[in-house]
């Protein structure tokens, strides 16, 4: 993990590696703004990390981004998700396509209630990824290998994932949504239901997933979380986007005087 | 000063418990005692009958002693079988479709507000209903797909709301992964939320099975209250002494204690009527252990646990 500092000091990165972003990305829910526009970009093979305080506008932003916001009611998206470029947020944009190269990680662990061979292979198997048993087997050790959660479970692929600490359960949802090849993942603050060794093992799968060249974008309230795990970080107040940039300069420098005040502690 | 007033209050929070603890108790030991009494009287009063190879598959006798009820006995399970067949998968729809499909606006409002009202209809009402439409205006007459349809009318509101119940206590998170793993809505629900549901979906089915198999009001004006003697080499479908045939009448055990009671002539008939409520209430006992065993089954089978 050490060898991550050095990409990790700015995104300096071409336009080329971007692979997600949002134009004037606007969320309502009947007639209130959740969320005002919001334009931003996502290159692959790094780590962003959205901040902000409770109610802020940073999770329903990332919900966007695989139009999870769309089971819900009454909500509306309005602007355009460049995904490769190409604006997704369209009635015709097959989601079930989409969602499986854009994977996401809830808050609270949610494997399903089946064993851990099955919580990885489900999906990919209702996606037609895998057929026969060694490409199953493969997959399996390859995801969970991924997920940093292989040499715990090796010997209990077929014991129910509801056996698993919290922890590893959310682990094992990471190597599920990596089970699909996906080049974004979602971070819906993985970490806030679990104990600080766990986190940390989570923190770092995230960092070796976005050094295999995957696009993570991680929801946090935790800003020593955002310093450790991303290049860099926005932040979000009320349903703004104030500021974005390197994460080292966001925090050691920053412009607005909202960020300040919320560095500071003095609200959030 | 404070000392004090903590120990006082330690001391009347510890009494309230001690007190509250011993009146559930009382409470659930008076109920367990209630139960057990009634399931005690019917077994030893029903006791001679409960054994004897004759009255299990014997056929009912119309003046004299010794009837059995053999007949009542079967239609019974193949009414309950029948009723299953019919209501469990209308009602698995029905749910699913109101729990994850439909939108949340009036006619929604007004499918569940009629749920709800129909499942505290009254059996007989039902009957009566079954009767009138099925019997009559049909022209099925007294028979066994009468009361099938007739108790899967009784039984889908009730099974709709356990099984939606079910489904919406399944956490919303669950079906927020599945979705955002580019699955449908319908792989979700049925790969994902049903296995989750099914210890509470098959609790539900069993309860509202006890309630079809001892279940007579409905049964009176749609199944009727004649047994047919069966003959189980006929495999002529229109015949009603064969068994299969859902054209014919079928009187069931329920129905059969009712009669019994009320315009039986049989001088044995209070040993009867103790006899078939004994066996009526072995038969659903049974029947509860053996849907426990498969939903423990199917639950292993389905979750790995």
């Amino acid at each position: 993990m050490v060898g991550a500092c050095a990409p990790r000091a700015g995104s300096g990165r071409p336009d080329g590696g971007t692979l997600l972003s949002t134009r004037d990305l606007t969320v309502c829910y009947e007639n209130n703004e959740a969320l005002h526009p919001t334009s931003l970009d996502f290159a692959a093979g790094q780590v962003t990390a959205l901040i902000g305080p409770s109610g802020c506008g940073k999770s329903t932003f990332l919900r966007c981004l695989n139009l999870m916001n769309r089971e819900i009611p009454k909500c509306k998206i309005g602007g355009e998700v460049l995904y490769h470029g190409r604006n997704i947020n369209t009635r015709k944009e097959n989601l079930f396509e989409l969602r499986k190269s854009i994977g996401m990680v809830f808050q609270q662990p949610t494997p399903f209630r089946k064993s851990i061979r099955d919580n990885i292979l489900f999906a990919p198997k209702r996606h037609g990824l895998v057929s026969g048993k060694e490409d199953c087997d493969a997959l399996v050790e390859q995801s969970l290998r991924a997920g940093a959660l292989w040499d715990e479970v090796r010997d209990k692929l077929d014991e129910s994932a509801y056996a698993l600490s919290g922890g590893q359960q959310q682990r094992l949802c990471i190597a599920r949504t990596l089970a699909m090849h996906p080049d974004v993942v979602l971070f819906d603050e993985p970490c806030s239901a679990l104990d600080p060794i766990s986190t940390f093992t989570v923190e770092e799968t995230i960092r070796s997933i976005a050094e295999s060249g995957i696009c993570a974008i991680i929801v946090t309230h935790n800003m020593e979380q955002a310093t450790r795990v991303s290049d860099n970080t926005t932040f979000f107040y009320v349903g703004d986007m104030v500021e974005t940039g390197p994460t080292k300069r966001l925090f050691s420098q920053p412009q607005d005087k909202r960020l300040q005040d919320y560095l500071t502690g003095r609200f959030g | 000063m404070a000392n004090f007033d903590m120990s006082a209050h330690v001391r009347r929070i510890n009494r309230q418990d001690r007190i509250a603890t011993a009146v559930l108790v009382g409470i659930a030991a008076f109920v367990m005692l209630m139960l057990a009494a009634i399931v005690i009287y019917i077994l030893v009063a029903g006791a001679p009958k409960l054994f004897d190879l004759n009255f299990l598959t014997g056929k009912p006798q119309q003046f004299k002693e010794g009837g059995g009820i053999g007949p009542e006995l079967f239609n019974s399970f193949y009414l309950l079988i029948l009723t299953l067949l019919i209501s469990v998968p209308l009602s698995l729809g029905a749910a699913i479709f109101l729990s994850q499909y439909a939108p949340d606006n009036a006619a929604t409002a007004v499918a569940k507000t009629a749920i709800e009202t129909l499942s505290s209809l009254p059996s007989v009402v039902v009957g009566l209903f079954g009767f009138l439409f099925f019997v009559l205006y049909m022209g099925w007459g007294f028979s066994i797909i009468a009361g099938a349809v007739a108790l899967t009318m009784f039984n889908i509101p009730i099974l709709v709301r356990v099984i939606q119940q079910a489904l919406e206590d399944v956490p919303r998170s669950q079906r927020d992964a599945g979705l955002a793993m580019g699955l449908t809505r319908w792989e979700t629900t049925i790969h994902v939320l049903l296995p989750a549901a099914m210890p509470a979906i098959v609790t539900g089915v069993v309860l509202s099975a006890g309630r079809v198999f001892g279940e007579a009001a409905a049964l009176i004006f749609t199944a009727g209250q004649s047994a047919p003697v069966l003959d189980f080499t006929c495999l002529d479908f229109s015949s009603p002494s064969c068994p299969w045939n859902v054209f014919r009448p079928a009187e069931t055990l329920a129905v059969h204690i009712w009669k019994i009671n009320s315009e039986g002539v049989v001088p044995d008939l209070t040993a009867i009527s103790n006899g078939t409520a004994a066996v009526l209430m072995v038969c659903i006992l049974a029947f509860n252990i053996l849907a426990r065993v498969i939903g423990k089954y199917l639950e292993r089978r389905l979750t790995s646990e």
